[in-house]
């Protein structure tokens, strides 16, 4: 009976995840987890982005626990049908998937993004934007970031899928960045969405760290200290054309941005329309908040030691840092010389803004403003570039996915 | 305006097999096509714009004219025969309700006129004897409106 216990004990010791940390390769799912214990860390004790960073990083928990099986990256390989080599096997996850294999075909098939970008929009004033047009200009020349990253990376000698994926960090938006990555990369690269995902995400809660240095280094105190009058009230018309008006242009010049910009729009619209308030209610709230928990938890598990631990990673990381700070220098640039073009009416510090991180980015020009003058209020002339950089990268999102293969 | 920036390139970006030029053409094309489009909306949106802020303020200046001719009617009539000016009717506050909690109330009808553009007026303050607490009321009303 003796003999019966101990060989029972031991199976369930072999079937244990326990023993697949002995496996070969096991140790690599060690560090994960404890890299995920250090991103529920900077979530929970630093308020990191937790909303989404703490979702991440648990998934990244649940991924690497042996065993577990709750997201296979074998059943997200693309195979060759016919002429389609860019093809996944649906009916198979379908089947046999785990929990988060059937929720992560929401990210695959590009459905969480705009759904996220329906919310936001629905919780977005772009009355600064109306009132200043200019303010788009900055958002456009802080997606510089984006396009000189593009170049960063080729150098590096990464294939242009890997390219157009980590460019996309530089514009600061997660639900766009996760958009372009899981549309273009397929399993011959070296990194995944989780990658690109947790990039982006640390970097946007590192905002407030990276931007100021750069904003004080490009901008004498001179520039700095400008004060902006008051902007012009936008009446309700102009609020209710603006979302049209955006969609229309976008989607006719670039229609592979068409799925970001759209639901922008429409969840602007439906706010501003004043008439479908609970529908606007929860896009803001209760769809907004079910879509981040799916996209976060799912992203996470993509963070499979496999595909973290690489080389790859450490470029993503590196290429991910310079793509924030040359966006944010190209936005305080423009915003220079519209400050010399307006005779000393702009304060520069309103370019920085202009890469989309909303309103991380408008509040920390409103901080540098203040600690010269502190009765400066650039927070709503920010606004203007912030929200012009949301539609500003879902437009280079789209010229990113139309120039590379996928 | 209604082109494929992919057009732009002869063929698709894949793998490794690119050339410095095919990355620059990437960055130009890139930058270019997100100003491209930024621009159409500034320029579009400043024309709107022109037209409605221009509305407003037609609108604006004809109504202070037309406030100016009345006031200058008035002055005339009351130049012919003074009047007493009508004294402004204090709202009725019943007694108990304290200045702060009328100043809250005031405010709020203020903002509400502010929004609707309707000139709102406090005329009295009273206590209400409704069965069901207002919160609970609120809730209700939102959880059983119509779509």
């Amino acid at each position: 009976m003796i003999d019966q216990f101990l060989s029972t004990i031991g199976d369930l010791a072999r079937d244990s995840g326990v023993a697949g940390f002995f496996a070969e390769g096991g140790w690599k799912n060690i560090v994960m987890i404890l890299i995920s214990f250090l991103f529920m860390y900077l979530a929970i004790a630093k308020g990191f982005e937790p909303l989404l960073l703490l979702p991440i990083s648990f998934g990244m928990l649940l991924t690497n626990l042996p065993g577990a099986d709750m997201y296979h990256s074998e059943f997200w390989v693309y195979q060759t049908v016919g002429d389609n080599d860019h093809y996944i096997d649906y009916g198979n996850i379908l089947q046999h998937g785990g929990l988060l294999d059937i929720l992560y075909m929401g990210v695959k098939l590009q459905i969480y993004p705009p759904l996220i970008f329906l919310g936001i929009g629905a919780m977005t004033d772009f009355g600064p934007l109306i009132a200043n047009p200019k303010s788009f200009l900055l958002g456009a020349a802080a997606q510089g970031g984006i396009f000189f990253t593009f170049l960063g990376a080729a150098v590096l000698g990464m294939s242009a899928a890997e390219c157009g994926s980590i460019a996309i960090i530089g514009g600061a938006d997660g639900p766009t960045s996760i958009y372009v990555s899981s549309k273009l990369l397929s399993n011959s690269d070296s990194i995944g969405v989780g990658t690109i995902a947790l990039a982006a995400y640390t970097y946007m809660a590192l905002v407030p760290i990276i931007q100021p240095p750069i904003m004080r280094l490009l901008t004498t105190k001179k520039e700095r200290s400008i004060v902006m009058g008051q902007l012009r009230p936008v009446s309700k018309a102009e609020k209710l054309i603006f979302p049209i008006l955006v969609t229309v242009v976008i989607a006719l010049m670039i229609p592979s941005a068409a799925p970001l910009v759209g639901m922008l729009m429409m969840g602007n619209l439906l706010k501003e329309s004043g008439v479908c308030d609970r529908i606007a209610k929860t896009a803001q709230n209760e769809l907004m908040n079910i879509i981040t928990i799916f996209l976060g938890v799912t992203v996470g598990a993509t963070t499979t030691a496999k595909t973290i631990m690489t080389l790859s990673f450490a470029k993503v990381i590196i290429l991910g840092v310079i793509a924030f700070s040359i966006g944010t220098a190209c936005g305080i640039l423009l915003g220079k010389l519209m400050c010399v073009l307006t005779h000393g009416k702009v304060n520069p510090l309103i370019g920085s803004a202009g890469v989309s991180a909303v309103p991380m980015a408008a509040r920390v020009s409103q901080k540098v403003g203040q600690e010269e003058v502190p009765t400066n209020y650039l927070l709503m002339h920010a606004m203007g570039p912030n929200v012009a950089g949301v539609i500003g990268s879902a437009v280079a999102a789209g010229v990113l996915l139309s120039i590379v293969a996928h | 305006m209604c082109y494929n920036t992919a057009q732009l390139l002869s063929s698709k970006l894949s793998g490794k097999d690119y050339t410095a030029t095919d990355i620059a053409s990437v960055v130009i094309t890139g930058l270019s096509v997100v100003f491209i489009g930024l621009i159409l909306l500034v320029l579009f949106v400043s024309i709107y714009g022109a037209i409605f802020n221009g509305a407003a303020k037609k609108k604006k200046a004809k109504e202070e004219a037309a406030k100016k001719a009345a006031e200058a009617e008035k002055a005339k009539t009351a130049v012919q025969q003074p009047k007493p000016e009508k004294p402004v009717s204090a709202p009725v506050i019943e007694d108990g309700i304290e200045e702060e909690i009328v100043a809250v109330i005031a405010a709020a009808v203020a903002a509400m006129s502010a929004q609707s553009g309707k000139k709102l007026v406090v005329r009295s303050v009273k206590r209400s004897v409704s069965q069901r607490d207002p919160w609970a009321a609120a809730g209700l009303a939102d959880n059983t409106r119509p779509f």
